[in-house]
């Protein structure tokens, strides 16, 4: 053994690297002051494994990246522990980054004779920003790709060649498939590359000139193996321990596909660039032009650090290196944390957070349904979906009259602004939240006027109140009329019969079931008006309708709305087309017709959410049979 | 750095001495021995830990795919690719394409062209081969003048019912089960198969 190890030390003169490598003396002993520069190799040799590992299961295109990182995060075994460790130890190497700058200050490391490693320090720290900004970028998720146009527009207001600089950046002048595949290039090769390069000049001239003691006579000499490995290592350990409880119980975050169509307005950078996004926001900033604030103001901090071993040298130089440091982190803490208490005190930030984080969920359930992800990429299943799309529409063509459930379809407020001021919008509307299910059927029946009652909201040009003809009409009496039989103790059997038959029109799925036997009984209600004490008017006097199901019609010619198919797509797609046709309300009709406003596509959308046709994934559906 | 480097680990002289640290002697007691060794012992396993860790996940994850069932090209369900009529009343093989559903990790593609297989008909019986050679997966070929299915790549030779006829490849090619349904549709079992092995074992 001994033979063979001297001899392959002959040839390559193995012993003589280990031992520059690991017996560097340490004047006055290891401490634990010194265990940055060494987490920070240690947090890189950990992207480098982590991306290695991504990088076999990555696919940089527009219609590929989002979804192999769904697939390597959701699908693939250990994937969430690998990306999540590459995610957090990114931003773990940001803070040791700045833990190792100050710890290089404070002790005075960058002067002469260090200048020139000062100065190599300063470019890995470049190259490690560059790192984060690429990688943000490739997963292909609303919050990336929202938070990278911000980088890439501020390198277009470069001097002179911003623009140019912008579109070989983006491989084109917006953003495709060549801005991934080049950001991809550089996040995996040439910046890992530049900085492998720097840090082996980075260590080399470290190891030239030793380790910057502050206090020579502490202890006992000591050498880097063992006992600062030592430290460095227990260091190490609490840095993995840190990044892989954050990996594994919160999790790297995946926001829905980038969708150019669909603006994000809860778009941030990550955490570390918020006080430069802060500050871009200052008034006092912006009044200068972009490039000021984004290019001029970092870049002339980013000089002084350049300049500190060079200010070191006049008297005083280094407490004024001192000073400008310590002001610098604190004005980007100060930066940091106001951006974060903004955003948490502002309510539409909150509230675009609530619709991202839903848009998040609701894709992956999709891409977890059985038809997987379309060729067209995942960004279609949300194009796509009742659900994602239904609320969007229901709150832009909707919800200034109508409400669903109290708010706009998509959770918050219906609000009007007038005065300068915001205050909860006046409803006009019937509530359609539960449009077509049995409790909207009973209402209907036993409660019509309090059903009905935004309609006394509604005015005409002239100001003056139209909704009295429904408030007042035939409907509205017969509620009234033959609530109290409706609602007798002995009639609930004959009420449940008539609301079953009413909303079987529909075609829709109920939890629970529609009851074949109550709809047969209701349908002789519907018919005859015959309860099982007393009768009431009947419905088919007034209203048409063909049963689905049967072969001829139950009644025609019936003056008020025509009820085939009631609550149905197809009845909804035709009665929001034009309301005011014969078969709906006619002549009585207020509500706008939206033939015209709507495509087809977003009409089908809005209807198939309003009907609750769309995709549930089994523990939806169990959870939802639970509730019921 | 020039040092002439020998092999003891002793204290190395710098030509920039970067401070006037008095040199500490290094006093060689049996405790001190003990302790060094406990933390050489220590640092060497933390680190190890350190590297190992992340490693070993990684490497857990690049085996995903040994712990999936394909569910891609082949299943056991049976595909219609053509009709009786479409086939030639002397047996002379005719290539056709397998379509279907094809689901490649996250993707779904309905309807996509997975495979190809040789079809002969023989009365009213249809013999079926899959098209992929059992040598090193290239596709074979009907060679009309050879009257055989002949491999272009490494010249692997079969005959018409598919036996082997050189020691290129090892095992016969492979036969897809085919059933006639309706009278005139040709419906197989598409299955790939492992490649240069002389068993027979499905993917």
């Amino acid at each position: 053994m001994k033979r063979l190890i001297d001899w392959a030390d002959h040839r390559t003169g193995f012993r003589g690297i280990m031992h520059e490598a690991l017996f560097e003396r340490i004047p006055g002993g290891a401490r634990w002051r010194y265990v940055w520069g060494s987490t920070l190799v240690f947090t890189f040799v950990l992207q480098m494994m982590t991306g290695v590992f991504l990088w076999m299961a990555y696919s940089p295109s527009t219609r590929t990246a989002w979804e192999s990182v769904y697939y390597i995060q959701n699908e693939m075994q250990y994937g969430n522990v690998v990306r999540g460790i590459h995610h957090y130890a990114a931003q773990a190497m940001i803070v040791l980054m700045a833990f190792h700058l100050m710890q290089v200050v404070i002790d005075g490391a960058y002067k002469a004779p260090r200048e020139i490693n000062f100065w190599i320090g300063l470019i890995l720290m470049q190259i490690i920003l560059g790192l984060s900004l690429t990688g943000y970028l490739l997963p292909w998720d609303q919050k990336g790709y929202y938070a990278t146009q911000v980088a890439t527009k501020i390198v277009g207001v470069f001097p002179l060649i911003g623009p140019q600089l912008q579109t070989l950046i983006q491989g084109g002048t917006e953003y495709g498939h060549h801005t991934l595949t080049r950001f991809f290039a550089m996040h995996a090769g040439v910046l890992p590359g530049t900085l492998i390069l720097f840090l082996v000049l980075h260590i080399a001239a470290f190891r030239k000139h030793g380790i910057t003691t502050p206090d020579p006579n502490r202890g006992p000499e000591s050498k880097f193996w063992p006992d600062q490995i030592l430290k460095d290592a227990v260091v190490c350990l609490a840095v993995l321990a840190v990044v892989m409880t954050l990996a594994i119980w919160v999790g790297a975050e995946l926001n829905a596909p980038a969708d150019p169509a669909e603006p994000f307005f809860s778009a941030r950078p990550e955490w570390y660039f918020l006080f430069l996004f802060r500050f871009l926001k200052f008034h006092a900033v912006e009044q200068f032009g972009l490039a000021f604030g984004a290019i001029y103001v970092p870049g002339i901090l980013m000089l002084i650090l350049f300049l500190m071993p060079l200010i070191a040298r006049i008297k005083g130089g280094h407490f004024f290196n001192l000073g400008f440091l310590s002001v610098v982190m604190a004005g980007a803490g100060a930066l940091t944390v106001i951006a974060m208490v903004e955003d948490k005190n502002d309510p539409d930030f909150t509230h675009h957070l609530v619709m991202a984080e839903r848009d998040a969920h609701r894709v992956q359930v999709l891409a977890s349904g059985p038809t997987k992800i379309p060729i067209e990429g995942a960004v279609s299943l949300l194009r796509n979906d009742p659900l994602t799309q239904g609320p969007r529409t229901f709150s832009k063509a909707c919800a200034s009259c109508h409400r669903y459930n109290e708010h706009n379809g998509l959770g918050f407020p219906v609000m009007d602004f007038q005065d300068e001021k915001l205050f909860p919008a006046v409803e006009t509307a019937a509530d359609l939240g539960t449009f077509g299910s049995r409790e909207w059927m009973i209402a209907v029946l036993t409660d019509y006027q309090n059903h009905f009652a935004p309609l006394k909201n509604l005015k005409n040009e002239n100001g003056e109140p139209v909704g009295e003809r429904f408030l007042n009409g035939d409907m509205a009496s017969f509620s009234s009329d033959n609530r109290e039989a409706l609602l007798a103790p002995e009639n609930k059997g004959s009420l449940a019969a008539l609301v079953e038959f009413v909303v079987a029109q529909s075609g829709r799925e109920f939890t629970p079931p529609i009851d074949a036997d109550l709809v047969k009984a209701g349908r002789a209600i519907f018919e005859t008006g015959t309860l099982k004490e007393g009768v009431i008017a009947d419905c088919k006097s007034c209203h048409s309708l063909h049963a689905r199901g049967e072969e001829t019609a139950l009644s025609e010619d019936g003056y008020g709305p025509n009820l085939t198919g009631y609550a149905s797509a197809e009845w909804l797609k035709s009665f929001i087309s034009n309301p005011g046709a014969e078969e709906h309300y006619g002549d009585n009709n207020l509500m706008p017709a939206y033939a015209e406003k709507l495509t087809e596509k977003e009409l089908d959308l809005l209807v198939r959410w309003m009907v609750g046709d769309y995709y549930r994934s089994e523990e939806a559906h169990a959870a939802e049979a639970v509730k019921e | 750095m020039s040092h002439t480097i020998d092999s003891l680990p002793e204290t190395k002289t710098d030509e920039t001495p970067m401070n006037e640290t008095p040199m500490h002697e290094t006093h060689s007691s049996a405790a001190e021995t003990r302790r060094d060794f406990t933390t050489q012992l220590l640092a060497g396993l933390l680190g190890a830990l350190v590297m190992f860790i992340p490693l070993v996940t990684g490497i857990l994850f690049l085996l995903d795919p040994l712990t999936r069932k394909r569910k891609g090209a082949t299943d056991d369900g049976f595909l219609k690719v053509t009709t009786l009529d479409a086939l030639p009343a002397d047996g002379t093989p005719v290539r056709m394409q397998v379509i279907k559903d094809l689901t490649d990790a996250w993707n779904f593609f309905p309807r996509q062209p997975v495979g190809g297989v040789y079809l002969r008909k023989i009365g009213d019986q249809v013999l079926a081969f899959n098209q992929t050679c059992p040598h090193l997966g290239c596709a074979i070929d009907y060679h009309q003048a050879m009257q055989a299915f002949y491999c272009p790549c490494h010249a692997s030779k079969f005959s018409l019912d598919g036996e082997k006829q050189n020691v290129v490849p090892p095992r016969d090619l492979d036969s897809l089960v085919a059933e006639v349904r309706n009278e005139n549709e040709v419906w197989i079992r598409f299955q790939n198969f492992r490649g240069g092995c002389p068993e027979k074992v499905v993917l």
